[in-house]
């Protein structure tokens, strides 16, 4: 059941990373799985606040800040903003060329920093959620 | 390894106090490695009720909260019965106080559930997919079906920062609101591209950037047919969307709830 790292033969449009930080694991494990009430619970504390963190969607001010930002610094020209039936169109004419670079590589950038060499840390101390200062574009990715 | 005390769960801990740590819900006949070892490197043992078996370890209840060693040993134990056999993870940090209480509590009362579980796990594997907006591309395509939205853009956009926020806000209100109605749309049509190929799903919340995350269990003999299709989508929506799939992975969301209640 080991995850692969690669895709099978194919376009590789398909990202298929291997869950490797903690971050990758929380996603997967947490509040996954049977619950057995009233059980003793290994405490968890930091590793909930930065779940918890990790899991906000985002719908409020900042949101709409942000996408207002991302509205204004867009390049018209340079995208065309076309449909998915515009785009099928094009990729059935001119064959699927150029392959995507930069898949969603931010995607656990934001939560997994800095938790690859701590095996043995207690999580729940300096752990720290990251700051609202700190929300950019990559954020809500990390949910 | 000591013997597990059998305490009431009233009983605050004592330094030296054993418990047993639960990993997962298993058919009864199933037998985990010798070479599996569990948290702090404990052997993993088996407490069968009938039908089914949890998998568990002995652990001291006094002991470092959350280490991520711990959530490593969890993952690495849950994923190799996986791949012996169906299996039911327990939330991760269950801890029973004996084998008797965990007979009780879980394993009696649940026995015929969690053997239904078991089954519909048989032979399945989860997928967690999530699809992605490439920004820029669909904020231009918000931008380019709205005239509400490409007018308060043209009065916003040259100004500076903190001018302007009223207007600002209705744009990223609008902006918002158009990327969730577009989500819903994506999510079905990838959900309508897959789920032909898939035995159970569940629907996680989603974002405006995230228009679709869900938990897939598939059947293992079609995974191939079910990845291929997948890397087709993707390649058909990646100018505009990313398609990311982690798996196969043990069934971490369908162990109980709708998976199989329905």
């Amino acid at each position: 059941m080991t995850v692969q790292t690669s895709s099978r033969s194919g376009g590789g449009y398909l990202t298929r990373p291997a869950p490797s930080g903690l971050a990758d694991v929380l996603e997967i494990i947490l509040d996954k799985g049977i619950v057995i009430d009233a059980y003793v619970r290994v405490s968890l504390v930091g590793i909930e606040l930065l779940t918890i963190d990790a899991r906000i969607v985002i719908a409020s001010v900042d949101t709409y800040l942000r996408f207002a930002e991302a509205t204004n610094r867009l390049d018209l020209y340079e995208h065309g903003g076309k449909d998915l039936g515009e785009m099928v169109g094009d990729l059935q004419s001119s064959g699927a060329s150029g392959k995507v670079e930069g898949v969603v590589s931010g995607v656990k950038k934001a939560i997994g920093r800095g938790d690859e060499d701590d095996d043995d840390d207690d999580d729940s101390g300096e752990r720290r959620p990251r700051k609202k200062a700190t929300s950019s574009r990559r954020r809500a990715e990390s949910r | 390894m000591t013997t597990p005390s059998h305490r009431g769960a009233e009983v605050a801990p004592d330094p030296g106090d054993r418990g047993l740590f639960v990993y997962a819900v298993v058919p009864s006949d199933l037998e985990p490695p010798e070479d599996l070892h569990g948290l702090d490197d404990a052997p993993l043992a088996l407490v069968r009720h009938g039908r089914i078996a949890a998998v568990v370890s002995d652990m001291a209840l006094v002991r470092p909260p959350g280490r991520r060693a711990d959530l490593t040993a969890y993952t690495q134990v849950v994923e190799t019965l996986a791949s012996a056999g169906p299996v039911a993870p327990v939330q991760f940090g269950a801890v029973a106080l004996g084998e008797e209480l965990l007979n009780e509590d879980l394993l009696a009362p649940a026995e015929n559930d969690l053997a239904a579980v078991l089954e519909t796990l048989r032979g399945r594997v989860q997928y967690n997919l999530r699809a992605s907006y490439v920004e820029d591309v669909v904020l231009a395509e918000v931008v380019s079906a709205d005239p509400t939205i490409r007018a308060l853009r043209e009065r916003t956009r040259l100004v500076p920062d903190d001018a302007a926020r009223a207007d600002k806000l209705r744009l990223g209100e609008l902006v918002t609101a158009a990327l969730e109605d577009k989500g819903a749309a994506d999510a079905g049509m990838v959900l309508d591209t897959v789920l032909p190929l898939v035995e159970e799903h569940v629907v996680r919340p989603s974002s405006p950037e995230n228009p679709l995350d869900v938990a897939l269990l598939v059947a293992e003999d079609r995974q191939d047919e079910f990845v291929d299709r997948l890397e087709e989508l993707a390649e058909v929506v990646h100018e505009r969307m990313r398609l990311r799939l982690v798996g196969p992975l043990p069934g971490y969301d369908f162990t109980g709830g709708t998976a199989w209640a329905s």
